[in-house]
């Protein structure tokens, strides 16, 4: 599991992923990890395969004990499979995951962590004296769907928004966007159902002032390029399956 | 899943499926009893010997009944408890895999507590799994046992149809069908002990 350091400030920001043992037939996703000085947040820790590579690479930056929080971004499996792993793993942990999945997120067990339902709205999750924003992405691409907002460290954790399905050496940072367009197009397309959503998340986004846009799949975004993946995305029309 | 596993899952699963096999043959015998009943009360002083007899067919269907109805409470408890020991099993490799990848990570030696904490609860559950199986043995144990008397009971009652003039051939065919019946009861649930056996507590 590759990891890089994308914030290092009061607290740290660090990119998993481009996992050179994982099975070639399920997709490779990013964890991000927020580690502040006693704890540490887990995003998107992934599916039930990537469990032990995953625990093992936080290990390099936290003890388990400190593991007290994970974020699902929405329901689906590369996301959250690995709950029932985390929940037998950690002794008072909470999950923030969006409330209308929470009785399908169950299903993967969640006995000894503690479900903190996010209502639709968003909310926040603060880690020590980091506050975290958690900001709505319904409909992107599911129903129930939220997206993390560092104003300090100025990430946009994006989950499947600026997605691209990417080979393992592939570098963790955009560097030529217009060559990278077409690695996305199809993905959002058939993935993103509703333009008015599309529409109402980039006006919400537009407002907040991110150095780097991180998706759960691909490619991070670092300074002009968000700008330029908003531009791009607002053009684009989506939910084409129908 | 390793073929322990799935052997096991097929162990608990067939309980159930033989043991409503065994309903069934314990509701027929229970509606034998009622047909020897009518019989024997038409029959009057010459099947004197067979009525106490159907009373005694009658309970024996009615406690067998109830005794799968418990066991099949049972079977539930144990087929939780072996998805659990399965899902225990799992957690618990990957706990060890994660430690052995984190080998030369600074927080490493922190995994040791999950996986230690994993293993133990992966051993609750086979012991408390071999525990359970040897509390059903005992009950099929108490369904073969039942068996067994409806057989001994046909006997008798084929004796005692022989001296019911008329109705002998229609109270030995009672006695037929709850011999046929105590049989199957018997085959199946010996099935049932056998698939468990080897999970016994030794
Ligand atoms: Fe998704
Ligand atoms: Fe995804």
């Amino acid at each position: 599991m590759k990891m890089t350091k994308i914030y290092e400030g009061s607290h740290q920001w660090i990119m998993f992923g481009r996992d050179e043992g994982k099975p070639g037939n399920i997709v490779d996703t990013n964890q991000y990890v927020v580690r502040t000085a006693n704890r540490c947040l887990l995003l998107d820790p992934g599916g039930a395969e990537l469990f032990a590579p995953m625990m093992a690479a936080v290990l390099h930056h936290a003890p388990v004990d400190q593991i007290t929080d994970l974020f699902a971004s929405h329901q689906d499996p590369d996301v959250i499979s690995s709950l029932g792993l985390w929940d037998q793993a950690l002794t008072n942990a909470k999950l923030h995951a969006p409330a209308i999945w929470e009785g399908f997120l169950r299903h993967y067990s969640c006995e000894s962590i503690e479900y903190v339902p996010i209502p639709d709205n968003g909310g926040t999750i603060k880690l020590e004296s980091v506050e975290l924003q958690i900001i709505p992405a319904h409909y992107l691409h599911s129903s129930g769907n939220f997206h993390v907002y560092d104003p300090q460290a100025k990430i946009l954790m994006s989950g499947d928004v600026g997605a691209a399905i990417e080979g393992p050496d592939s570098p963790v940072f955009v560097d030529n966007f217009a060559a990278h367009v077409e690695k996305m197009r199809y993905w959002h397309q058939r993935w993103m159902p509703s333009n008015q959503a599309k529409r109402v998340w980039i006006e919400r986004v537009r407002n907040l002032d991110i150095d780097i846009l991180a998706p759960q799949h691909g490619r991070m975004f670092k300074g002009d390029d968000v700008k330029r993946f908003l531009d791009w995305f607002d053009a684009l029309q989506v939910g084409i399956a129908v | 899943m390793t073929n322990q596993t799935k052997s096991q899952f097929i162990a608990v699963a067939s309980i159930t499926s033989e043991l409503s096999a065994v309903m069934v043959v314990a509701k027929e015998i229970s509606l034998a009893a009622a047909n020897a009943k009518a019989i024997a009360f038409r029959a009057g002083d010459k099947a004197k010997g067979f009525q106490p007899i159907t009373d005694f067919i009658n309970e024996l269907a009615k406690e067998t009944i109830e005794l799968v109805t418990n066991i099949n409470i049972y079977a539930l408890v144990l087929y939780r408890l072996t998805v659990d020991e399965f899902q225990k099993t799992a957690a618990y490799n990957k706990f060890e895999l994660a430690a052995k990848m984190a080998e030369g990570a600074v927080y490493a030696k922190s995994m040791q507590e999950p996986v230690d904490h994993a293993r133990l609860s992966m051993q609750d559950c086979q012991r408390q799994f071999k525990r359970d199986v040897s509390q059903l043995l005992g009950q099929l144990e108490a369904v073969m046992h039942h068996a067994r008397a409806a057989r001994v009971i046909a006997a008798n009652s084929r004796i005692e149809a022989s001296q019911a003039g008329e109705y002998l051939q229609s109270l030995q065919a009672v006695a037929e069908s709850v011999d046929k019946a105590a049989h199957t009861i018997h085959d199946n649930v010996q099935r049932c002990r056998i698939a468990l056996s080897i999970y016994r507590n030794s």
